[in-house]
């Protein structure tokens, strides 16, 4: 017994390293997840995504200007802006494995007018949980990555 | 035994590549709150938004996290990414975490280091390391308050 507590550790801590390698050595994940919205104003931009938003399960929190709070509301950007939202069940059990998940948190996608259309960014959040080295919030982010192609995906339509 | 300590020591080692900013101190949150808000002040940062995540998740039932997030922000940090390289907008306004655990609250920025590998070059690289050496001195501030 004396020795087996040691050993069941290091066989735990073992698993652990070799799983944190594994999503380490896993194939780099882009920075930025996006979508076109050809054609559409910004106006119609935002009323998709949040209409896609709603369909996937999440909750709209709310959208602001690039530069909100930052200049008088008069003098805001109207081409960039912020949308945020989130599924409260999903970031609560995000925030259980890892508090680092705020850095995922809310989720955002930044809306860019073009002369064709609209740009939908997010930042991926399989590639910030990439370096974390924790597998089990790594898979969560996996998910996520994919509900964010969902929304960008509908909302592009 | 030995053989364990080895293989935490490497543990930590490989965990350690993330590096996000991280200060406490013992403080409420509200203390915390008007600490930062007048060290935010003293860096030319302007508090953005506060997301009580906190009490949008307990009044919805689930466990108190006692976390909130909060976005913070420079017009000229806004101004420079929309000209030199507009990727960086991801980024911004730069986002800070509040954890209280037992009577300390610990605040923690972002991971800077994949945005730095990310643009390894002159000038988002250089802007970045600009960011995260302002929201340094604004927390080494806040500890200070």
């Amino acid at each position: 017994m004396k020795y087996r507590i040691p050993h069941f550790f290091l066989i735990l801590l073992t698993t652990w390293l070799v799983q944190v390698q594994l999503v380490q050595a896993a194939e780099p994940e882009p920075m930025v997840l996006t979508a076109t919205a050809k054609g559409r104003s910004m106006e119609q931009a935002v009323e998709a995504l949040s209409q896609a938003i709603v369909n996937h399960n999440y909750t709209f929190v709310r959208q602001q200007a690039m530069d909100s709070r930052l200049v008088p509301y008069e003098q805001e950007v109207r081409s960039v802006r912020l949308v945020y939202f989130c599924n409260f069940a999903k970031m609560n059990h995000a925030l259980k494995l890892d508090p680092r998940a705020t850095q995922m948190l809310p989720c955002r996608i930044t809306l860019v007018e073009t002369p064709s259309g609209v740009d939908l960014i997010a930042v991926n959040p399989a590639w910030v949980s990439q370096n974390m080295g924790n597998p089990a919030l790594h898979a969560e982010c996996e998910t996520l990555k994919l509900d964010y192609l969902a929304i960008l995906e509908e909302a592009s339509l | 035994m030995k053989r364990c300590a080895i293989a935490l020591a490497l543990a930590l080692s490989l965990s350690a590549r993330a590096e996000p900013l991280i200060v406490s101190k013992a403080v409420d949150m509200r203390q915390a709150m008007d600490d930062i808000t007048l060290a935010a002040a003293n860096h030319d940062l302007v508090l953005v938004k506060l997301q009580p995540i906190d009490t949008a998740l307990a009044k919805r039932g689930f466990e108190n996290p006692h976390i909130r997030i909060l976005f913070i922000g420079s017009e000229s940090a806004v101004r420079w990414a929309e000209a030199a390289e507009p990727r960086l907008l991801n980024l911004l306004p730069l986002r800070l975490t509040l954890m209280q655990r037992e009577g300390q609250m610990t605040v923690m920025s972002d991971d800077f280091s994949p945005w730095l590998k990310e643009f390894p070059d002159a000038p988002a690289h250089l802007m970045i390391e600009a960011w995260q050496a302002e929201l340094k001195a604004m927390l080494d501030d806040f500890v200070r308050q």
